[in-house]
């Protein structure tokens, strides 16, 4: 049965490529193309009543993790319902796979986690999942394998049958992520992937980004939490009241072309001293020699993963708290 | 119960398909037109040619390669959500407590139980059943798109078509399995309601005699009176009240009966006694229970030491499904024997030069509704013609000697009289050529006429023996031979025959329609045409569920309840608008009937000339046009109303039923096409 719908899959995909071939233009290895894509909201009269995107022209290429960044309202979320079709552009195009964003089967390839996870809050986390697998005409056998493993993934087996409405905010984010991987989709969109989760749970979803990007998938994620955006992000555009300020890799923009870092391990105090003469002789300025800072991120999960090994009492650095008196 | 036309299902599909594709290609031309105006006023004339032909482009796959499987994911999710929501089990909570209590309030003592009976149950189940199926049809999408849940669907490769044609099967199956509960429930509440038995009790007058037994009957001191003042049968010897149930009782009547020999012998079970006479006829001396509200009961004798006692088996009379046989044409002569004109059987009326016509067929009488032509008393050329076709024994049971032919004529008086006199009609029947242009063909008439009474609002059965009394006449119209022939061999020979109805008394008229006259073959069973009258609901229901549906995909909750109430109201007035005063007649239209009613003027009274009257009575003109107009836009419920088949106990012919699901059908489906193309060119997180 497996391999049935494995092959009813390909066949489906060369259908879709097939299709492809009347669009001369298509490249494989661009897997979103936004062409002077505008959207403007209008009243009920047709007066315009925002311009909440403005002549964005962008490429999102396969096997990446591409992150859309703007504070609210600058135009991110609206670029993420364009490209799924659920608005339609005032002008210019977006295309996904080479097809217009409102071609339905152009679907068949992507996962979509909105914002909230709008999930039914009546279904269980099964029911939920094989809902969302026959929407994909998953065969019976499959979808309950894809359904159980999925499960297992986001760590939800213990309560995938409770209702949906007794799910935390962060169980619902985590069944929101399953239902967008059901389809083992090549273009995964995820709206405010982190938002709701814990430490632990922004730790497993970034990774979990990652991975799928290890397994060549191409993820598209908004969020203004810069934190998330830099720590999986292979590049980034930037969004400001709708327009595009800025658009390349994260290393690159990051990069501080006119400063110095030199890291080492156990320097002794004299070797210290002994570079910033070094440094001085040779004309640097704003010289800063110090011990780097973990990240609270990192200082949370040690803790953790250092409590699941050794539960009980832990010992808390008597200096810190005498310093700190 | 008005029978308008007896629907044929290939012949009314044949003659409508031209139609529905008239309109289907009106209905594609303005779509497109005003898809291509929309799309101009948002993006300008040469972008707008783009998008049409795009949603035009993706519409053809669209419809093609909707997945049931997917369509069943949502009709399971919807049916889920309504399940979840409970909705569904307050309603059936409702029903209940209806049923409960609401048999508390329901007279059966009137004349007919089982019409009050039914029509509570079919009115309680209709309404519960729409405004459930209107509730979880019109708020089901707008959640959706307000919660956002839609956008999990909409950006999986879910099609329009797939959307709403789930949501429509899964709220249509949830209201499917509702609506046979509630009929299965309604059935058994009415059986319970109906079925009684009457005690026998004893008699004051007569206190020592054992309850139930004949001596206890009360004496006849008159032929035609008994000893207790009421009125009894000519050949009644005693007579008895049954006890108080269901809020009536039946009068018993020891009759003494005389049969010949050759006659069919009455139920054994009722006879007491039976002696016979020098002649060779036979007394029996039996008892009968007399007919009230709507039944009787099987009389059933039982000996007991020495004494016959009466018991009463359950009621008769109810839970019927007559099935007629009704006539292919009515014919209308006038006085001077010219034809006036033709009612047909799919209800068409012509005039006799063959043109359609609204106007009453026969003797209009005035004022009244125009299903009946009236026909003049007492002259022979005055007839209505009842032309039956696949006439044969096969359909009354094979080898039957009694045929039954029912009628429900309408009377119209120029003299009063006696009101409560009935008048004399007559019928006959006549062989009908099997080739109407063969002038050689000789034909059978029965002779003399079967003469008659009738009353108005009254259904008789007169039964009609197989062998009649005629002659037999060649095409010259010289009598071959007299006596008695065949109904169906002789008569209906070629499976055609005609029953003449003529009015017998001076002065006086005799109304016939198209259902007036019909024989009743064998009785169908109850039940199954109990679920028939249902179905009719169930296509009212699954009209709702579409347009709540098909309105939800443009317009929001309360919008979209409001719209459907609207179109529902409108299809059950459908025929009172059309029946609308029209502006030209006294009174005027609904503006000036407004202004009369305000300024207090009388309805006949001529409004004075000036401008405004004029402006007045074409806006009226406009607004019934408009009104009329809108009619015939919304479903008309009226036609998929078959509770009056089951209040007066007629069979729903098939055919009806068939062209009722036809018309559901087609309006179904002419909806999810509409709500296809609201929903594919709707932004949905707009």
């Amino acid at each position: 049965m497996a391999s049935e719908t494995k092959a009813a899959k390909e066949e489906s995909v060369k259908d879709f490529k097939k299709s492809l071939e009347t669009n001369p233009d298509y490249d494989p290895n661009i897997v979103v193309e936004t062409q002077n894509l505008t959207k403007v909201y209008r009243d009920f009269w047709g007066r315009q009543k925002v311009r909440a995107l403005k002549a964005l022209d962008m490429e999102i290429r396969k096997g990446e993790i591409f992150g859309l960044l703007g504070p609210n309202g600058s135009g991110k979320s609206t670029t993420i319902k364009l490209l799924l079709g659920l608005l339609f552009p005032t002008t210019g195009r977006a295309l996904v796979f080479g097809q217009d964003a409102t071609e339905v089967t152009k679907n068949e390839r992507i996962g979509y986690l909105p914002e909230e996870s709008y999930l039914y809050k009546f279904l269980t986390a099964e029911e939920t999942l094989d809902f969302y697998g026959r929407l994909f005409d998953m065969p019976g056998s499959v979808r309950r394998q894809r359904v159980a493993e999925l499960i297992e993934k986001v760590g939800l087996t213990w309560a995938k049958r409770r209702q949906l409405k007794e799910y935390s905010k962060g169980m619902t984010r985590r069944i929101g992520l399953a239902q967008a991987l059901v389809n083992d989709p090549d273009l995964i969109l995820l709206d405010e992937p982190t938002s709701g989760l814990d430490p632990i749970g922004t730790r497993e979803m970034k990774d979990m980004i990652i991975e799928l990007r290890d397994q060549g998938k191409t993820v598209v994620m908004c969020s203004h939490l810069l934190a998330d955006v830099q720590d999986v992000c292979d590049r980034i555009a930037i969004l400001y009241q709708g327009e595009l300020k800025e658009l390349g890799r994260v290393d690159n923009l990051l990069q501080v072309s006119d400063q110095t870092e030199i890291r080492t391990k156990d320097l002794p105090a004299e070797a210290e001293e002994e570079i910033r003469q070094v440094l001085v002789k040779h004309g640097a300025k704003d010289i800063s020699i110090e011990q780097p800072r973990t990240t609270l991120e990192e200082l949370f999960l040690n803790i953790v993963r250092e409590s699941e090994e050794r539960p009980g009492h832990r010992m808390i650095d008597q200096r810190e708290e005498s310093a700190k008196q | 119960m008005f029978v308008e036309e007896i629907p044929n299902f290939l012949d009314t599909i044949t003659g409508s398909i031209f139609l529905v594709g008239a309109i289907t290609l009106t209905c594609v031309i303005g779509g497109v037109l005003a898809g291509y105006l929309v799309a101009t006023f948002r993006h300008g004339p040469f972008e707008a040619f783009y998008v049409v032909s795009s949603v035009i482009a993706q519409a053809i796959p669209d419809f093609l390669r909707t997945s049931p499987r997917r369509v069943y994911a949502i009709a399971r999710l919807a049916a889920k959500e309504a399940i979840r929501r409970r909705v569904i089990l307050v309603t059936f909570l409702i029903f209940a407590l209806a049923l409960l209590f609401g048999g508390w309030f329901i007279n059966s003592g009137v004349s007919n139980p089982e019409q009050v009976y039914v029509n509570f149950v079919l009115f309680g189940t209709q309404l519960l059943i729409l405004m459930l199926a209107l509730l979880i049809s019109a708020f089901s999408l707008p959640e959706d798109i307000k919660n956002k849940t839609i956008f999990t669907i909409v950006t999986k490769p879910v099609r329009s078509t797939e959307v709403i044609l789930g949501r429509i099967m899964g709220f249509g199956a949830l209201c499917t399995v509702l609506l046979f509960t509630m009929a299965l429930i309604s059935l058994l509440f009415v059986w319970r309601g109906l079925s009684h038995q009457h005690e026998m009790v004893s008699n004051n007058d007569n206190p020592e005699a054992v309850v139930g037994s004949i001596s206890s009957f009360n004496d006849v001191v008159t032929p035609g009176k008994a000893k207790t003042g009421r009125r009894v049968s000519a050949n009644c010897i005693k007579e008895l009240m049954t006890g108080l149930e269901n809020g009536h009782r039946h009068q018993l009547e020891y009759i003494r009966e005389v049969r010949s020999p050759d006659d069919v012998p009455p139920n054994e079970d009722s006879v007491v006694k039976k002696e016979t006479l020098p002649d060779g006829d036979i007394v029996y001396f039996r008892v009968v229970c007399q007919p009230a509200a709507g039944h009787t009961h099987a009389v059933k004798i039982e000996q007991r030491d020495g004494e016959s006692i009466v018991k009463l088996g359950p009621a008769r009379g109810y839970f019927r499904a007559r099935v007629p046989i009704y006539c292919q044409k009515v014919n209308y002569y006038s006085r001077e024997g010219i034809l006036k004109g033709v009612v047909e059987r799919s209800g068409e009326r012509k005039t006799a030069e063959g043109k359609k016509t609204k106007e009453t067929v026969g003797i209009n009488v005035g004022k009244q509704n125009n299903y009946r032509g009236f026909l003049d008393g007492s002259t022979a050329l005055s007839r209505a013609e009842f032309e039956f076709q696949d006439f044969s024994d096969a359909r009354f049971g094979g080898d039957s000697q009694k045929i039954p032919l029912e009628l429900s004529l309408g009377v119209f008086r120029t003299h009063k009289g006696k009101i409560d006199r009935r008048i004399r009609a007559s019928i006959q029947f006549e062989s009908v050529q099997s080739d109407p242009n063969d002038a050689s063909e000789s034909f059978f008439i029965s002779d003399p006429p079967l003469v008659f009474e009738t009353m108005e609002y009254e259904l008789q059965t007169l039964t009609i023996s197989r062998k009649l009394r005629g002659r037999h006449i060649d095409a010259n119209g010289v009598e071959i031979s007299s006596g008695e022939f065949d109904l169906f061999d002789d008569f209906g020979a070629n499976g055609k025959l005609k029953v003449i109805v003529r009015c017998e008394d001076a002065g006086q008229y005799i109304g016939v329609g198209l259902g007036d006259v019909y024989f009743r073959a064998e009785d169908n069973v109850y039940w199954l045409n109990f679920f028939k009258g249902y179905v009719g609901i169930w296509f009212q229901m699954m009209i709702v569920v579409t347009l709540g549906v098909v309105f939800s995909t443009f317009l929001s909750t309360p919008v979209t309840m409001l719209g459907t109430s609207c179109v529902v109201v409108l299809g059950f007035l459908s025929k009172f608008i059309r029946n609308m005063r029209a502006p030209e007649s006294a009174g005027g239209g609904p503006i000036e009937s407004m202004v009369r009613l305000v300024t207090q003027q009388n309805m006949v009274e001529e409004m004075e000339q000036s401008f405004a009257t004029t402006l007045m009575k074409q806006a009226d003109v406009v607004f019934v046009y408009c009104l009329n107009s809108l009619t015939y836009v919304a479903p008309n419920f009226g036609k998929l109303d078959f509770s009056s088949f089951l209040k007066y106990g007629y069979w729903i012919e098939t055919d009806r039923l068939m062209v009722a699901g036809a018309a559901s059908l087609a309006l179904c489906f002419g909806l999810f096409v509409f709500g296809y193309f609201c929903l594919k060119t709707r932004e949905i997180a707009g």
